[in-house]
């Protein structure tokens, strides 16, 4: 079995960094779920259990394990090494490296298990990883469902978030925080959107959500979660050490014991955003690793990025401190914004009442003002655009009534029209370089672009576009 | 068309910004061309509650279903259509609970948990800027050109 599972690491060790432990151990996790022990043997299972439950694990092991191409091969999470077709790669030259570090950590049948299970995550660093998995011959799950390899995945591409964390947050398989998991994770929506914050840290936490929920779901859930209460005490020590693996294996058995807080803004490659995958929490050197307070402390974590988001928002809270405070600052600056829709909107009814608005200039001088363009921009678009109100104001008869006209046919007319001219107007499109591609999307969601005819809108002179006949 | 596209760079300096300004500026033109056209020059408030809401319409439009907010802002402006009431949003910052005042103020906002509550607060405040600008830029050159 040993030997079984040392090729199986060294087959995973071949293709990078990724611990491949779990490849042999899915199997006989399987079977041997309910009875995770501290014995070194299951704790070798864990990590097949994982890669059970993660079909999409690129994990070598996976595949290995799985004798028919599991479909996670395809969905690598990121930072974790191509799957390996062939199981048979191996063995021998990866071996040599594992004995160098597997010395160094304990042979801890939890710690394993931790580290086996970390392993999975695949992240490009975690060659310390593998160090546990050699040192225990744990045989590997020859089976993994598909819904173990893919929670497998998504808890390797979890792990691989955090790296870039101070804290690992989450824990998906390890907690029972069933409500705050589930809670977590069924905000998807937040592993991309967290995107808004432009953060990657935000995006960690929210793909970490959604893995977390994908991974409470899946059927093997049940049994990780029972084998890991039972490691939890270790479970520290596994995180750490996994954290670490990122890094370096030098460092993982330096800072085993130490918060790992740094250790993962190293890894880059594992920080890719929007990754479905669990949260993992890590306990910090001196702080309770009660799962309760781990999931706090996500909570804590999450809440505190999305402030931070907030903060640079709303104009002038950039020194103010203090989540209340904040939060004050927040709400008047909504209200503010939302008196101020209704106040433009009662005044826009008012000054207003039959005018067909001149793109060009409002983007002109809307995106002008955004994104602080260049005032030939602006003089540029407005020279364009008084001339043809001059030229036109000869044919406009019907002061502001004849706008009844059609003013939404003409608005579309506008629409077209300008947009052309506009597409003259190089520094204004530059403000809007990436909207023109909406833009020709609105101009088809107009429908039919009506004919450009020699109708003219009459106008007040007051600025506004006017169509002209193409011809003249 | 194209011309422009090739023609220009990018200067943008945020490129994860929401929803597009430009998409924003036609939907609520168009708006509000229709507003202006559908209704009587004798109610400037109604048609001033008018622009209002399709001011909102067209922000939650142009943010898509993707959040929260914007598909409680819908459901909203449907059910009004239908009801036709006004739902009135006056809000107080109570000391006590700011949390409870930020869930009023963000549509939605009830049914979410604080943590989803900031970050659509977050969504919202960015798409509320966009709006107030446009609006602003509207009325500007509204004010500028009519001479």
């Amino acid at each position: 079995m040993e030997a079984k599972e040392k090729n199986q690491f060294g087959s995973e060790k071949s293709h990078g960094d990724h611990i491949n432990i779990h490849s042999s151990g899915t199997a006989d996790f399987v079977t041997s779920s309910p009875i995770l022990s501290a014995s070194m043997v299951e704790a070798f299972f864990t990590p097949g259990l994982w890669n059970h439950h993660t079909s999409s694990c690129t994990m070598s092991f996976g595949e290995s394990n799985i004798q028919t191409a599991t479909g996670g091969v395809n969905r690598v999470p990121i930072g974790k090494p191509v799957a390996m077709s062939d199981r048979g790669m191996l063995p021998s030259p990866p071996l040599g490296e594992f004995p160098h570090s597997l010395p160094h950590f304990p042979v801890d049948s939890g710690f394993i298990e931790r580290a086996a299970r970390l392993s999975c995550f695949g992240c490009g660093g975690f060659r310390g990883i593998s160090l546990l998995d050699p040192s225990h011959s744990v045989a590997p799950p020859s089976d993994a469902s598909e819904d173990a390899v893919g929670a497998q995945k998504a808890e390797l591409t979890a792990l691989s978030l955090p790296v870039e964390h101070e804290n690992i947050k989450g824990i998906a398989m390890n907690h029972k925080r069933d409500p705050t998991m589930s809670h977590v994770g069924t905000s998807n929506n937040e592993s991309r959107e967290g995107n808004l914050c432009e953060d990657g840290q935000e995006r960690l936490t929210g793909s970490a959500d959604a893995a977390g929920n994908s991974s409470s779901g899946d059927l093997g859930a049940n049994k990780r979660r029972k084998a890991t209460e039972e490691m939890e005490e270790e479970e520290d020590q596994v995180l750490r050490g996994l954290q670490l693996s990122t890094e370096t294996t030098k460092d993982l058995a330096e800072t085993k014991h130490k918060s790992y807080i740094h250790s993962g803004k190293n890894t880059k490659d594992n920080s890719e955003a929007a990754k479905e995958g669990y949260v993992h929490v890590r306990a910090q050197r001196g702080q309770a690793t009660n799962s309760h307070s781990l999931a706090e402390r996500v909570r804590r974590e999450k809440i505190s990025e999305r402030m931070k988001c907030l903060q640079e928002l709303v104009p002038g809270c950039s020194k103010v401190t203090g989540k209340a405070v904040m939060l004050d600052e927040i709400i008047n600056y909504v209200q503010s914004l939302q008196r101020q829709v209704e106040f433009l909107s009662m005044k826009l009814a008012a000054v207003n009442p039959q005018l067909d608005f001149s793109i060009e200039g409002l983007l002109a001088k809307n995106l002008l003002h955004s994104h602080g363009g260049s005032s030939s921009a602006a003089g540029f678009s407005q020279e364009m655009i008084y001339p043809q109100v001059y030229s036109s104001q000869q044919v406009l008869a019907h002061a502001g009534i004849s706008s009844m006209l059609n003013p939404s046919d003409a608005f579309r007319r506008t629409v077209n029209t300008e947009i052309p001219m506009a597409s003259g107007y190089k520094e204004t499109s530059l403000q809007v370089h990436n909207s023109w591609n909406e833009q020709l999307v609105m101009q088809m969601a107009y429908g039919a672009n009506p004919p450009l005819n020699s109708q003219v809108i009459s106008r007040k002179p007051d600025g506004f576009t006017m169509q002209k006949d193409r011809s003249n | 068309m194209d011309s422009k596209g090739s023609a220009c760079s990018n200067p943008n300096p945020n490129p994860t910004f929401g929803p597009s300004k430009l998409m924003l500026a036609f939907r609520f033109l168009r708006a509000l061309s229709i507003v202006h056209r559908t209704t009587p020059a004798s109610s400037p408030t109604c048609r001033g509650r008018r622009i209002e809401r399709a001011a909102y319409a067209s922000m939650a439009y142009s943010a898509g279903t993707s959040r929260a907010w914007s598909r409680a802002v819908l459901r909203r402006l449907h059910h009004r259509a239908r009801r036709r009431a006004v739902a009135p949003r006056r809000l107080s910052t109570t000391a006590g609970n700011r949390a409870e005042a930020l869930r009023r103020l963000v549509p939605g906002g009830a049914g979410m948990d604080y943590c989803t509550l900031l970050e659509e607060t977050a969504d919202y405040t960015k798409c509320l800027s966009m709006q107030v600008e446009l609006m602003q830029g509207i009325v500007d050159s509204a004010s500028s050109n009519g001479r």
